[in-house]
């Protein structure tokens, strides 16, 4: 398990993860992303994320099992007809400055990557979202801690 | 009782669609403006951006204000709390001083003030001004709560339980206060402690499909043979309170079966879950065909899974 990988967002991931935080600016959202493994031989691997799936608002249901599992389940059925997987989950956080990966989101991880070992975890950076709306900041606006081999997920840069 | 619940259901979302409908129209210049602004504060619905921008319009237009009389001090607070939403403080500053000039010494300008200092996230400023109407009158409800939300915003949620939990006390029968401090318990996965709170909202509001539906989650995200078994109840009670159509409650039930019967493995299967299983199935799978006839095969294959493992 090599700890190069490279992820590429495909656009619509990325509008549609960026507008679903921004439609609820009082809340926090997640939800998944699927895509597929390019290349497993190369160095670094590439991963392609090609579309995501927006989960939910409300911040009494995020850290509740069944809503998670089912989605989990018919989203993997769905995309894997076109053979796509889920490989990454998203988070924003509702309060403005946590920067912090709040522990439901470690687990969805973790669970994800049993399914897919180049699993990781997205999540936004809420003041860059607030300057790219503005049209000061064109960075992405993720943060992007993946696994490491201590099974811990470390941030790294984008 | 069953079916006054569903009513009350009825017309709540019929009053959601009527807003949104005088939202659309209103927006769009055809009138309606005032309509939309009473029924959003009287369903206390969260819509700042046209809140603000339609009752700017009517309080700026002179005329119009004139004709309200008397209750344009009620629009302008819904303006100024509006404004705080949407960080437009200046807007807020100008209604608030609005207002105590109309009113001076109220308690409920002082609410709005305080208010303010937390938009700019003054904290300190915010809860000494709290704290000082709280002298005059301490049982002031929503004065409390802003103390909770203060403590929220800044993301101490160990006080905001202590501050809710001595509210509760106060104020035992505030079911939204209950459900606020079973969501806080979910979210630091105090799972036990949120089951507590919805058991106590069920205790007081036993036709309210919600709490039955929150108290069966949890349940199931506490696992273990028991509290499936109680969870698959209460999504029963769920579909049985909102007439066979909440899709959440249906899937409830059907991933507790599964559950359960994962865990009883080899152990004597009881008999009547069965029957609830294959009905809920059944209900699951009309309202995919009704409502979203591509993704029904999603259904049906995952049903299968289900009844397998």
């Amino acid at each position: 398990m090599g700890a190069e990988c490279q992820y590429e967002l495909a656009q619509a991931a990325y509008v549609k993860l960026a507008l679903h935080a921004l439609k609820h600016p009082a809340a926090a959202v997640n939800g998944l992303l699927v895509g597929r493994l390019l290349d497993g031989a190369s160095s670094p691997v590439v991963v392609a994320v090609v579309d995501a799936v927006p989960l939910s608002h409300c911040p009494h249901h995020l850290p509740l099992l069944p809503t998670h599992e089912l989605a989990l389940n018919l989203v993997e059925d769905h995309f894997g007809a076109q053979g796509l997987t889920v490989v990454c989950y998203y988070h924003a956080n509702a309060l403005r400055d946590d920067a912090d990966l709040p522990a439901v989101a470690k687990r969805v991880g973790d669970h994800i990557f049993r399914n897919f070992p180049r699993a990781a975890v997205l999540l936004l950076n809420n003041n860059k979202l607030e300057e790219a709306v503005k049209g000061k900041n064109r960075e992405p606006v993720v943060q992007h801690p993946i696994l490491s081999n201590s099974s811990k997920w470390i941030s790294s840069t984008v | 009782m069953a079916a006054a619940a569903v009513a009350a259901m009825a017309t709540a979302a019929d009053d959601e669609a009527r807003l949104l409908r005088l939202e659309e129209q209103a927006g769009h210049g055809g009138g309606g403006a005032w309509e939309y602004l009473c029924l959003a504060r009287k369903l206390r619905a969260r819509r700042p951006d046209p809140v603000l921008r339609l009752g700017l319009a009517l309080l700026n237009n002179s005329s119009a204000r004139s004709r309200l009389a008397s209750e344009q001090w009620t629009l302008y607070e819904q303006v100024a709390v509006a404004a705080m939403d949407c960080h437009r403080l200046d807007v807020a500053k100008d209604c608030i001083g609005v207002l105590s000039k109309q009113f001076p010494g109220s308690a409920r300008i002082g609410r709005l003030e305080a208010l303010l200092f937390e938009a700019k996230g003054e904290w300190a400023d915010a809860e000494r001004a709290y704290a000082l109407i709280l002298e005059n009158n301490p049982f002031d409800q929503i004065v409390h709560k802003r103390k909770i939300a203060i403590a929220k915003a800044q993301g101490d949620m160990s006080l905001a339980v202590e501050y809710l939990n001595k509210y509760l006390e106060l104020f035992m029968a505030d079911h939204d206060a209950w459900r606020e401090l079973a969501e806080i318990y979910v979210s630091l996965q105090m799972y036990k402690q949120a089951a507590f709170c919805y058991e106590e909202l069920i205790l007081a509001q036993p036709t309210i499909p919600l709490y039955h539906l929150a108290y069966a989650e949890v349940l199931y995200t506490m696992g273990g043979l028991e509290n499936l078994q109680t969870a698959r109840k209460y999504y029963a009670s769920t579909i049985k309170l909102t007439g066979g159509k909440n899709t959440r409650a249906l899937f409830g039930v059907c991933l507790c079966s599964a559950a359960i019967s994962q865990l009883t493995k080899g152990r004597n299967k009881e008999e009547e879950s069965s029957e609830l299983q294959s009905l809920a199935a059944e209900a699951l799978l009309n309202d995919y065909k009704q409502r979203a006839p591509s993704k029904e095969v999603l259904i049906t294959n995952m049903l299968k899974n289900m009844k397998l493992s």
